[in-house]
C-alpha cells in the first residue's frame, strides 16, 4: 500500500483548497483522517444536507458528562473537505487518532510553544500564525505544497527532538500508524492520510516495527466513549473563545475559502457594508482608496498579497478616520463572524438532553405539550429542584415553566404553569455549546451573557435570575463584572437598584458555595460609589425623578441598615445631611432625609421640627414646602399614631405657629394628610384631643390669675363641650 | 520653527549653502541636523523610489524608526513607538493620499510631520502654519499690488504660498493645525486635495501640481469642536491617530527626561525627583486616561481633559517649583496634589466625581500611597 501523507494545520482554508485539488488528483481508495474513532459512524451524517458547518463531534463519557472532547469543523477545514470528498467519491473514510476513551490517564503535552514558531522565527516573521497564513493559506497555487511541508516538519522534529517529543504525541502517533497498518491488511492500494502537520514526518514509512508501536499501546484501557454532531459558531472557534487549536479570524479565513478571485475588493466592500449598516460613512470612493492603501503596505512589506492585517489598518485609515471604536464591529462581525453552524435532526442525542430526561426522571416531570399548572412547595427538596430546573432552563432560553401568580401569602410557594413545545428540542442541542449537564450549560451562559452585558439593570436582572437558579458558580464571575460596570456607571439609581439582591446575598448568603467576599468588595464598592454620586443626582429633578430617588433612598437606606458595617452608615448619613442641607434639592427627597436622620437619632426633635418649619416658611415655595412635607411624612399615618417622637416634631411644630402663619401652610399640610387612610386621620384626631402632654394647665393658685376674664369665658366652654342645653 | 531664509547664495548644493548659514540657529531643521543620516540612507537605498521621492518608502522608515544600514552606519530612531503606525503614514504618502494625523496634544504629531517631509523631499520648509487667522491667500496665493495695479493681473504680479511652491516642485507641504483653521478656508483645501490643481481664476490659468506633491495636516483630537473638518475634507485624508505612550516605562522615562531638561532650563534649586515619585505621577495619569487601574483589575471613569503626557511633565515640573520655593527642597505628595488635581479637574463637576471615586476606590487602599491620599483628599 502506499500512503500519501497530507500535513495540514486544523481549520485552515489554503490547507483545505491544496488539499482538495491534491485528493482529486490522487484518486486514494480510502482517507485516513486525524480524530476520534468513535466517531467513525458519524461521518456519513456529513452528507446530510442539514449539515452546516460550522459544527464539532462532541465525543464524551457518558458515565462522567464533564469527561468531554469538542472536535470543530468549519467549512474550511481540511478535515471537513476530506470528509466531504471521501463521501462524493464513495471511497471509506476513517478517523485514526488515538481513541477518547484510550487517553483517560495520559498526560498531555504541555510544551506552550507551538512548533511553527521555531519555524516562523527561523523565516524572521513574528508569530507563527501569519507565517504559516502567508506561505500556506493565502497561497493559491498548490503543487508540492504538502511535500514541502512534510520536509520542513521533518527537519522541524529532529532539530526538536528532544525538546518536542513528549509522550503523549508519541503514542498518538503509534496509533495512527497502527490504523495504517490495518488498512494495509484490509487490501486498500492508495492511501490518502490528512493529519496536523506536526505528526506527519512520523506517518511516513519506514515505520518502526509493529511490535514497538503495540508495545506503547499496551498499558492503555479503554473506556465507552459516545460521540455526536453538534452546532457550532465561528466565536468558538476562534483562539479568543479559549479553543487551544482555534485561528484568530474564522470570519476571514471563511472569506478566503468562499472567494477565489478579488479577495481584497470583495473584504473590502463588505466592511464598507457592514458600516453603512450602522450608520457611518463609507463611499465606494474610500473603499478604493483602502484598496489602494492595502496594496501599498503589503507591496512596502514585501506580501504577494496584502493580509488582514494590512487590510485592518487600511479600513482604520481611510474608511474609520484613524479612529478603533467601529474596529471592533469589524472584529466581532466579520473576522470572528457570528455564524451558527446546523445539524441533522436526527443525530444522536447530546448529552445536555440525555441529562434532561434524567433529571425530569428523578424529579418526575412529564413533557406535555399542553398547558399544565404546577404548584412548588419549596420547603420540599424535590420541588426545590424542579424549580432550580426550570429557572435554568429559563435562563437557557428553554422557557419550558413560566411564572404565575400564586394565591397564599409567603415566599416558599411558586406557581408554573408548564408546556413543553417542539421546538425547545432545537433549543436544547443549541443549548449544548454552552456546557453537557443542564446545570454547567447554564452556569456558562450565565457568564457570557454577564460578560456582554453593557449596564447595571441587565446584570442584576442576571443576578436575580442566577439566584432562583441557584447557579452558585457563576457568581464570582458575575460580581467581577457588576465592579468592572459600576465604574463606569454614572447613573446612581443604577447602583441603588443594584444593591438590595447583593446585600441580601451578603447578609443571608442564601446561595451555596458564593464567595461573599467578592460580593462584599462589590456591595462595598456600590456603597462608596453612590455616596459620592447621589447628591450631585439628587440635584434639578423633576416630580417623577424624585419619586423615583425617593424610593430607592429609603430602599438603600434599608440596605445599608441591613448590612450594619458602621463606616458605611456612617458615610451613608453623612451623605444625608449633606442632601438635606443642600439647597435647590427636590422637596420630596429632602423631607424623606431629614426624616432618616430624624428615625437614626442624628438630628434630634428640636432640629427637626426647625428644619420642618423652615421647609415650611412662607419664603418656600408652597408645592416645594408640600413636597418637603409628603416626603417627610409619607406613608407613616401608622407610624404618626404610635411613635411619640415624630409626633411631637409635628405638635412642635404646629405649637410654634403663629394663628396666621398656621392658616397659610394648612393647604400643604392638608395635602399630606389627605393622603392617609380616613381611620387613620380620625385616630390621630382622637390622638390629639386626648394627648395633653403639651397643654399647659392653668389653675386659679397661679399668679395673675384673672377669676374674672376665667369666668367670661365659662358659658362658651359649656356650650362647646355640650354642657348647656 | 524658522522662516524660510530668501537669501541668495552662490553654492552648488543648497543643503550645504544652508548649513553654512544657520550655524547659530536656535533648532535646525530636520533635514539639515540630519543631513548625514539622509545622505548614507539615499546611498545605501537600492530599492524603488516613489516619483520625486528621495528616498524609498523602506528607507523612510528606516529614517524614521532607525536602525543599522548593511555599511554599518547607524541611524538614530526620531519616532519612539509603533512600526506599523509609521508604515501606514508612508505607504498613504506613496499612494498620493493626503496624510492627516491625529492625536492629543504631545504625541509627536509635528514632529513626524516634519521628519517625514524632510525624508521624502529633503526639504521640511513648506510650512502653512493653522490658527485662527489663517486666510485663503496663506492656501491658494496673494498679489504683489503694487504690480497689480500697475500692470494687472498676471503670473508675475502672484505671489504663492507654499501650497503653490509645493504644487510647482513636486514636494509635500505641511499644513499643522489644520481644525484651527476656519472652515471656509480649510475647504480651500479640497480642490487641491482631489483634483491636484490650483487655479488662478483671475488670469484664467491652473497651477498643476507635479508628481511628488503632497500633503501632511496635524490636528489635535481634543479640538475637534473648534473647526470639525468637513466631511469632504475628511474623506480626502487618510488619517492616523498618533497613540500616547505604549508602556508605563517607556512614559517614565519621558517625563524623567523632559522633567531634567526643563528643570535645568528654568534653574530651579531642586534634585530631579526620584524615579519613583515619577512613576507615581505617570501611573496616576495612564490609569485615569485608560480607564482602568495599571493591574487591569478595576475600570475606573475618565476625566474630560487629556491627561496627555505633555501635563504630566508640567505637574511634576511645577512641583519641584513648589518644593523649592516653598517647600523643604524636596518633592513631596503635597507638593503634587494641588497640580495633579488641577491637571484633573477640568469640567468642576464631572470632574470631580471622577477624582474623588478615583482618590477612594484606588488611591486610598494602594500600599505606601497613604501620602498622596491624605494630601489630595485635604484639598477637596
Amino acid at each position: 500500500m502506499t500512503a500519501t501523507i497530507f500535513g495540514i494545520r486544523h481549520h485552515g482554508p489554503g490547507s483545505a483548497r491544496s488539499l482538495r485539488s491534491a485528493l482529486k488528483t490522487l484518486q486514494p481508495d480510502i482517507v485516513l483522517i486525524e480524530g476520534p474513532p468513535e466517531a467513525n459512524d458519524l461521518i456519513a451524517c456529513a452528507e446530510s444536507k442539514e449539515m452546516k458547518p460550522p459544527v464539532a463531534l462532541l465525543v464524551y463519557d457518558p458515565e462522567n458528562l464533564q469527561q468531554a472532547a469538542y472536535y470543530p469543523f468549519a467549512v474550511y477545514s481540511p478535515e471537513w473537505q476530506a470528509i466531504q470528498y471521501a463521501l462524493a467519491a464513495k471511497i471509506p473514510v476513517r478517523f485514526i487518532d488515538l481513541p477518547v476513551g484510550m487517553r483517560g490517564e495520559l498526560e498531555r503535552s504541555n510544551s506552550g510553544a507551538d512548533p511553527l514558531d521555531w519555524l516562523s522565527k527561523a523565516a524572521g516573521f513574528g508569530e507563527g500564525e501569519r507565517y504559516w497564513e502567508y506561505l500556506v493559506e493565502q497561497r493559491r497555487n498548490s503543487s508540492d505544497l504538502f511535500a514541502a511541508i512534510l520536509e520542513a516538519m521533518t527537519a522541524l522534529r529532529q532539530e526538536l527532538a528532544n525538546e518536542h517529543d513528549d509522550n503523549y504525541d508519541l503514542i498518538r502517533e503509534a496509533y495512527m500508524r497502527q490504523c495504517l497498518r490495518q488498512a494495509e491488511s484490509e487490501g486498500f492500494q492508495k492511501s490518502a492520510v490528512v493529519c496536523g502537520a506536526w505528526h506527519s514526518p512520523a506517518l511516513v514509512q519506514p515505520w518502526p516495527t509493529p511490535q514497538d508501536d503495540a508495545g506503547k499501546l499496551k498499558s492503555l484501557t479503554k473506556t465507552k466513549i459516545q460521540a455526536t454532531w453538534v452546532p457550532w459558531t465561528y466565536g468558538r472557534l476562534s483562539t479568543a473563545s479559549g479553543y487551544g487549536a482555534g485561528v484568530e479570524s474564522p470570519g476571514w479565513y471563511h472569506h478566503l475559502w468562499t472567494h477565489q478571485t478579488n479577495v481584497v475588493i470583495r473584504w473590502l466592500t463588505n466592511v464598507a457594508r457592514l458600516l453603512r449598516q450602522e450608520d457611518i460613512d463609507a463611499s465606494s470612493a474610500s473603499v478604493i482608496e483602502a484598496v489602494r492603501l492595502a496594496e501599498a503596505l503589503s507591496a512596502m512589506r514585501e506580501s504577494p498579497l496584502p493580509g488582514l492585517a494590512e487590510l485592518n489598518e487600511a479600513v482604520q485609515t481611510v474608511l474609520c478616520f484613524g479612529d478603533t471604536a467601529p474596529m471592533q464591529l469589524i472584529h466581532q462581525r466579520l473576522i470572528i463572524n457570528d455564524r451558527l453552524g446546523q445539524v441533522p435532526s436526527d443525530t444522536p442525542q447530546v448529552p445536555l438532553q440525555q441529562d434532561l430526561e434524567k433529571l425530569i426522571k428523578k424529579l418526575r416531570l412529564k413533557q406535555e405539550p399542553i398547558a399544565k399548572a404546577l404548584e412548588l412547595d419549596l420547603r420540599n427538596a424535590n420541588d426545590l429542584d424542579r424549580s432550580k430546573l426550570l429557572h435554568r432552563l429559563e435562563l437557557l432560553g428553554i422557557p419550558w415553566g413560566t411564572i404565575q401568580r400564586t394565591s397564599s401569602k409567603g415566599t416558599f410557594k411558586e406557581g408554573w404553569s408548564i408546556c413543553w413545545q417542539p421546538e425547545f428540542a432545537v433549543k436544547l442541542i443549541e443549548a449544548g455549546v454552552w456546557g453537557n449537564s443542564i446545570e454547567a450549560a447554564a452556569t456558562a451562559f450565565a457568564q457570557q451573557t454577564a460578560l456582554d452585558a453593557q449596564d447595571l439593570p441587565s446584570l442584576t436582572g442576571l443576578l436575580d435570575r442566577v439566584l432562583l437558579a441557584s447557579l452558585g458558580e457563576a457568581i464570582p464571575l458575575l460580581m467581577l463584572q457588576l465592579q468592572a460596570i459600576a465604574a463606569i456607571t454614572s447613573d446612581t439609581l443604577h447602583f441603588m437598584n443594584a444593591l438590595p439582591a447583593l446585600a441580601n446575598i451578603l447578609r443571608y448568603g442564601d446561595v451555596r458555595q458564593t464567595d461573599t467576599s467578592s460580593v462584599a468588595i462589590v456591595v462595598d464598592g456600590l456603597i462608596t460609589r453612590l455616596c459620592i454620586g447621589l447628591p450631585h443626582s439628587c440635584q434639578s429633578l423633576d416630580d417623577d425623578a424624585a419619586a423615583e430617588i425617593f424610593e430607592a433612598i429609603q430602599q438603600t437606606n434599608g440596605t445599608i441598615k441591613l448590612l450594619q458595617n458602621p463606616d458605611q452608615i456612617d458615610n451613608w448619613r453623612q451623605v444625608l445631611l449633606q442632601i438635606a442641607n443642600q439647597s435647590s434639592i427636590h422637596g420630596l427627597v429632602q423631607g424623606r432625609c431629614c426624616r432618616l436622620l430624624f428615625d437614626d437619632g442624628s438630628l434630634d426633635t428640636e432640629a427637626t421640627s426647625k428644619r420642618l418649619s423652615l421647609a415650611l416658611s412662607i419664603g418656600t415655595e408652597p408645592t416645594a414646602g408640600a413636597a418637603w412635607a409628603e416626603g417627610f411624612l409619607r406613608g407613616s399615618g401608622l407610624l404618626l399614631l404610635h411613635s411619640d417622637g415624630i409626633w411631637q416634631v409635628l405638635d412642635a411644630w404646629v405649637a410654634g405657629l403663629s394663628q396666621d402663619s398656621f392658616v397659610a401652610v394648612l393647604p400643604l399640610l392638608r395635602r399630606t394628610f389627605a393622603t392617609f387612610s380616613s381611620p387613620e386621620r380620625q385616630q390621630m384626631g382622637d390622638k390629639v384631643a386626648r394627648v395633653p402632654a403639651t397643654i399647659q394647665y392653668v389653675t386659679a393658685d397661679t399668679p395673675n390669675f384673672n377669676a374674672d376674664q376665667a369666668h367670661q369665658a365659662l358659658p362658651i366652654i359649656a356650650q362647646l363641650l355640650g354642657l348647656t342645653s | 520653527m524658522p522662516p524660510k531664509t530668501k537669501a541668495k547664495t552662490t553654492a552648488e548644493n543648497p543643503i550645504e549653502a544652508k548649513l553654512a548659514e544657520t550655524v547659530s540657529t536656535l533648532r535646525q531643521n530636520a533635514e539639515i541636523q540630519f543631513a548625514q543620516e539622509l545622505a548614507e540612507l539615499a546611498q545605501a537605498d537600492q530599492r524603488q523610489r516613489p516619483p520625486n521621492w528621495q528616498l524609498s518608502p523602506w528607507a523612510v522608515a528606516t529614517y524614521l524608526l532607525g536602525g543599522k544600514l548593511d555599511n554599518g552606519f547607524e541611524v538614530s530612531p526620531k519616532y519612539i513607538g509603533s512600526r506599523r503606525l509609521m508604515e501606514i503614514a508612508i505607504a498613504t504618502l506613496a499612494t498620493d493620499r493626503a496624510l492627516l494625523l491625529y492625536g492629543v496634544p504631545g504625541t509627536a504629531k509635528s514632529w513626524v510631520s516634519e521628519h517625514l517631509t524632510a525624508a521624502v523631499t529633503g526639504d521640511s520648509t513648506l510650512l502653512i502654519q493653522g490658527t485662527a487667522g489663517t486666510s485663503e491667500e496663506a492656501i491658494r496665493y496673494g498679489w504683489n499690488y503694487a504690480l497689480l495695479l500697475s500692470a494687472g493681473p498676471s503670473m508675475a504680479a502672484v505671489v504663492p504660498s507654499p501650497m503653490m511652491n509645493g504644487m510647482n516642485d513636486g514636494k509635500i507641504v505641511r499644513v499643522e493645525e489644520l481644525t484651527r483653521i476656519p472652515a471656509d478656508v480649510q475647504d480651500t483645501l479640497i480642490t487641491v486635495l482631489s483634483e491636484k490643481t490650483l487655479p488662478i481664476p483671475e488670469i484664467g490659468v491652473a497651477v498643476q501640481a507635479q508628481k511628488g506633491f503632497n500633503v501632511i495636516a496635524t490636528a489635535n483630537n481634543r479640538d475637534k469642536g473648534v473647526n470639525e473638518l468637513s466631511s469632504a475634507l475628511k474623506r480626502r485624508f487618510n488619517t492616523v491617530i498618533l497613540p500616547v505612550p505604549d508602556s508605563a516605562d517607556e512614559e517614565v522615562s519621558i517625563v524623567h527626561k523632559r522633567v531634567e531638561s526643563m528643570g535645568r532650563a528654568l534653574e530651579l534649586p531642586i534634585e530631579v525627583p526620584a524615579l519613583e515619585e515619577i512613576r507615581r505621577v505617570v501611573t496616576i495619569f495612564r490609569e485615569l486616561r485608560a480607564g482602568v487601574t495599571s493591574d487591569g483589575k478595576t475600570k475606573l471613569k475618565s476625566p474630560t481633559g487629556t491627561m496627555s503626557t505633555a501635563e504630566a511633565i508640567s505637574v511634576v515640573n511645577s512641583g519641584m517649583a513648589l518644593a523649592a520655593h516653598f517647600g523643604d527642597g524636596t518633592l513631596q505628595a503635597v507638593d503634587l496634589a494641588a497640580s495633579i488635581q488641577g491637571a484633573v479637574l477640568k469640567d468642576p463637576v464631572q470632574d470631580a466625581v471622577v477624582w474623588k471615586e478615583y482618590l477612594e476606590t484606588v488611591v486610598k487602599g494602594r500600599e505606601g500611597w497613604q501620602d498622596i491620599y491624605r494630601a489630595c483628599r485635604e484639598l477637596l
